[in-house]
């Protein structure tokens, strides 16, 4: 258990999500062990110990985003409802605890709103998250959560602007401080056509990393796949897509064998967008200023309630179509592969982007970073135009 | 939606009396309901006071029990648990199964039924809003299940056994009339030990729920997470081509039992996987009524095609790679009304035992031996570890606490190993189902080779799953979905307040009260061991995997540890001698 959790608060510093000196993690075998910095160990294991959980996450985020959203949610909320596609299908709600309602029995009330939803955001303390099964699981599900605080944060700040003392130093030390820009530089990649699965196998860990290593992804979940012949190669489901090393799996496109039923939830989108536009390579991340920006949506009176699964318009960004569709079956896998051909790019409402390499994964990772680029260009332009 | 009905629960049971011939209505305390639930936990708890009762004692309940999701649109939750003690395994025993049997059970205006006594002559009992009728049944007694289902038919929905439930077959099973089958313990033997052939019911009372758009969005995030989930509805997975789409990951994790495990790996397993049965078959969808996941599969004929673990068995362990002959001893079982894992199971160790495992041919003569308990077949209607013991070998029987083991070698997955032997019922996969993470990555990948940390998962896991038996949903849909939806769903449709912790907590009062009756029957840590083979012979490695005899002494830390996470002794007993008292 101790080597997980020095794992996943390495972790937690890597991909900057939280500041270091304000993890803590704890995990409940037979023992309960807690660790990081001591308030918040305390605080993790005051609360595992009231639940039916395996691990707890409990972080300081390294932006004040999540304190943000509360204190600008009025008096009578108790939740926080971010719009992106993993909120929405995973974690539905985002219980919120204020600075007041803590007290003694702060523990309890952490673990009252754990035992209902996967993380809770308390004010002035951080981000707190469980994990019901793994240690891993509890990083996760804090990853989900600083995710989905960023990108409704940045979403209501272009509606809303800064309301809150301090709120607007805080957004500028963030821009140039914390955002770091975002290339392709320095990576390698093979030009391709891939010659064999052994080299398909290697090419495709090696992307898998260079996407988390470069923020493309909330957490580390994203999919990646190549197609070699009749085969597609694809990073399995709840796969880290910086550790794929044995975790890839060939899909047969006749389904003779059903070994890829641990296949990415994407694998249906993989295929039709192979089949669609003759890529050899495809990659799937959650950039979050695409996903900030793909759901803005200027189209007035329009009688469409559930944006994600109903809206059949295609919408751009730039030259990168955005389309509504649910992850797996929900309907990404239809509205895709019809626009993706052309540009090798394409937005899912709320979700992430997908783009392709006609023989490799350069030309898929270049066109990811420029999507991404393009959307935190557009993003802060129009918050300086609006004076924000 | 349906809002002026009682919400969830109907708060009755029907109570039959067969030695008496009579039958009577009773009230179920809402906060009995309210913390057991319905299903498994109902039954569980309506045990009480009985458990210690032989199986085939007359005032041994029969018990068959619906959750408070039944009869509303909840995703999966058109089942039931039938609760008893095992004959097989001496262990209280639970089954879940669906089909519309469990809908009409709760549409006759009834939460459970609870059958005790002996009927001096063959009987079915007819189950309506009016109460219970038990009719004669002597021109069924002997008829296969498909023959009493059609004779019962205008009378509902049907749960019946066939000649191997009255035969007394220790792992005889209860067939719903629509193919579903209350397979694992032998509670078919329990029913027919009562002279009860069938039992039908019908009926068209609502279930109401209690606050219909909180229902509404509940379900429609369950749904959202099953399209999400590539077990679900991916394009290789349950919808599409059933649990057989286990076969080839079986294979390629090399952990499915072949030759009563002496090996992991069956090299004709291609030929009964998903798509040699759709290719064979034309498998279409089927399933579960009011399921939208339809994960069961018919041929072009109608005929029930065989799941996951039937085809494993019935193949790899018993060496046999002809999909025809499988499908024919699923056909076999489902009408003669025996578990197809335990007569699987019981041929492989009895191939073993002699030295030779059966052909296809021998298969389909023994398996109706067994069912009419004649010649071999009589011997090998007690179970393997009977048989085994009765050769002198009782090393080969590959079962835990006599129920026989699934289709998932524990040397491939540790958690697996350790669920085996905690479970409540003997040697299941079900209780905690640690595939799901250790194989199908769900909710998240854990390292099957690993004991790190198992034994606290296995614990929510059983806790989980008691509540899921319990509410009563499938398990398959926690590939997708969790119990934040299902407390969703069942707090919106009874009105109470339920959360994924507070669900866990009423589970784990359930599998506490199973561990406490196994333990007041004798049951303690010595019944919690697997077969010797998984310590001592390796699997069959190779493709870069290894598949090493599992470590014992780490495996009885591991075990050791999961008893000082449920607060049990080293002897995995209860130290508090008022358990039970101290439960609603």
């Amino acid at each position: 258990m101790r080597d997980q959790i020095a794992r996943y608060a390495a972790r937690l510093l890597a991909d900057r999500s939280a500041r270091p000196g304000a993890i803590a993690f704890a995990a409940h075998d037979d023992v309960m062990i807690a660790d990081g910095e001591p308030g918040l160990a305390r605080l993790a294991a005051d609360v595992l110990a009231q639940l039916s959980c395996l691990a707890l996450c409990a972080a300081r985020p390294a932006l004040p985003f999540a304190d943000f959203l509360v204190r600008r949610s009025g008096p009578g909320e108790s939740r926080i409802v971010p719009r992106d596609t993993e909120t929405r299908t995973f974690l539905h709600d985002i219980p919120i605890l204020r600075r007041e309602e803590l007290g003694p029995g702060a523990a309890g009330r952490v673990a009252q709103l754990l035992g209902n939803r996967k993380g809770v955001v308390v004010e002035g303390i951080g981000i707190v998250a469980n994990g019901a099964v793994t240690v891993e699981q509890a990083y996760i599900n804090y990853s989900s959560v600083f995710h989905a605080t960023f990108v409704k944060y940045l979403f209501d700040l272009l509606g809303e602007g800064f309301l809150l003392p301090g709120e607007e130093e805080a957004f500028r030390e963030f821009r140039a401080g914390w955002l770091a820009p975002l290339s392709a530089g320095g990576l390698a990649f093979r030009p391709g056509p891939l010659r064999d699965a052994a080299e398909v196998l290697d090419e495709v860990a090696l992307v898998g990393r260079y996407t988390v290593e470069r923020g493309l992804v909330d957490s580390f979940f994203g999919n990646i796949s190549y197609r070699l012949g009749d085969v597609v190669y694809i990073s399995q489901t709840a796969a880290s897509l910086d550790e794929l090393a044995g975790r890839i799996d060939p899909v047969p496109s006749d389904n003779s064998s059903t070994t890829g039923i641990t296949a990415s939830s994407e694998l249906l989108a993989h295929r039709r967008i192979y089949e669609a536009s003759g890529a050899r390579a495809v990659l799937h991340g959650h950039p979050k200023f695409a996903v900030v920006m793909s759901m803005l949506c200027d189209e007035k009176d329009c009688r469409i309630r559930d944006c994600w699964r109903d809206c059949d318009r295609v919408r751009f960004l730039g030259d990168a179509p955005v389309v509504a569709g649910e992850i797996g079956a929900g309907g990404l896998a239809k509205r895709v592969p019809p626009v993706i051909g052309g540009p090798g790019k394409a937005i899912v409402y709320g979700h992430g982007v997908f783009t392709t390499g006609r023989t490799g994964f350069g030309e898929a990772f270049a066109a990811m970073v420029d999507v991404e680029n393009r959307c935190r260009e557009e993003y802060f332009g129009r918050l300086d135009r609006a004076g924000r | 939606m349906d809002t002026s009905h009682p919400r969830g629960w109907r708060g009755r049971l029907l109570h039959v009396d067969l030695a008496a011939g009579t039958t009577r209505s009773e009230n179920i305390p809402r906060e009995l309901l309210a913390a057991y639930l319905g299903g498994r936990g109902l039954g569980v708890r309506l045990l009480r006071g009985a458990f210690a009762l032989d199986p085939f004692d007359p005032g041994m309940p029969l018990i068959f029990a619906v959750g408070p999701l039944c009869g509303t649109p909840a995703p999966t939750a058109a089942r039931l648990a039938v609760v008893s003690r095992s004959p097989l395994t001496g262990t209280v025993s639970d089954c879940s199964a669906g089909g519309r049997f469990a809908f009409r059970l709760k549409a006759a205006g009834f939460d459970a039924l609870r059958v005790v006594g002996k009927s001096p002559r063959p009987v079915a009992l007819a189950v309506t809003p009016a109460g219970g009728e038990i009719l004669g049944a002597d021109a069924l007694w002997g008829r296969s299940v498909r023959e009493t289902v059609s004779a019962l038919s205008g009378r509902g929905s049907v749960a019946a056994i066939g000649p191997a439930g009255e035969n007394g077959v220790l792992f005889a099973c209860v067939m719903m009339g629509e193919g579903n089958a209350v397979g694992r313990g032998g509670l078919g033997a329990v029913m027919g030990a009562k002279n009860l052939k069938a039992v039908t019911v019908d009926g068209d009372l609502p279930t109401g729920v209690a606050d219909g758009g909180r229902f509404d969005r509940a379900r429609r995030d369950v749904m959202r997470l099953f399209k999400a989930s590539p077990v679900i509805f991916g394009e290789l997975g349950i919808a599409e081509f059933g649990t057989p789409a286990l076969v080839d990951l079986m294979r390629q994790r090399r952990m499915a039992p072949t030759e009563n495990f002496r090996k992991t790996v069956f090299e004709g397993s291609g030929s009964y996987s998903g798509p040699a049965i759709r290719k064979g078959y034309g498998a279409r969808k089927d399933g579960c009524f009011g399921c939208p996941i339809q994960c069961k599969k018919s041929g072009r004929d109608g005929r029930h095609l065989p799941e996951y673990e039937t085809v494993s068995h019935f193949g790899a362990l018993n060496g046999i790679a002809d999909l025809h002959a499988i499908v024919r001893s699923n056909d076999l079982c489902n009408e003669l009304g025996m578990d197809t894992i335990s007569a699987a199971a019981t041929l492989a160790a009895w191939g073993e035992c002699r030295g030779r495992f059966p052909s296809p041919e021998e298969v389909e003569r023994l398996l109706g031996d067994i069912g009419h308990r004649r010649g071999d077949g009589d011997l090998l209607a007690l179970g393997s570890r009977r048989v085994a013991e009765s050769f002198g070998k009782p090393g080969l029987s590959m079962s835990v606490k006599s129920l026989e083991l699934p289709a998932y070698d524990p040397r491939g997955a540790y958690g697996m190993a350790l669920a085996y032997c905690t479970s409540n019922r003997g040697g299941c996969h079900l209780r905690a189902y640690p595939i799901s993470h250790e194989i199908l990555r769900k909710p998240v990948a854990t390292d099957r080779f690993s004991l790190s940390g198992k034994a606290r998962i296995i614990k929510i896991a059983e806790d989980t799953n008691a509540a899921v038996d319990s509410l009563v949903a499938c398990k398959f849909s926690f590939f997708g979905a969790t119990l934040e939806e299902y407390a969703e769903l069942v707090s919106a449709t009874t009105g109470e307040t339920y959360s994924p912790q507070s669900l866990k907590e009423i589970g784990e009062r359930i599998f506490m009260t199973e561990r406490f009756y196994n333990c007041a029957n004798g049951f303690d840590a010595k019944d919690d061991r697997l077969p010797e083979r998984f310590f001592s012979e390796p699997g069959s490695s190779g493709e870069g995997i290894e598949v090493p005899p599992i470590d014992r002494a780490r495996f009885d830390e591991e075990l050791q540890k999961y008893y000082r996470i449920r607060g049990l002794s080293p002897r995995g007993t209860f130290a508090d001698p008022d358990y039970l008292s101290r439960q609603p």
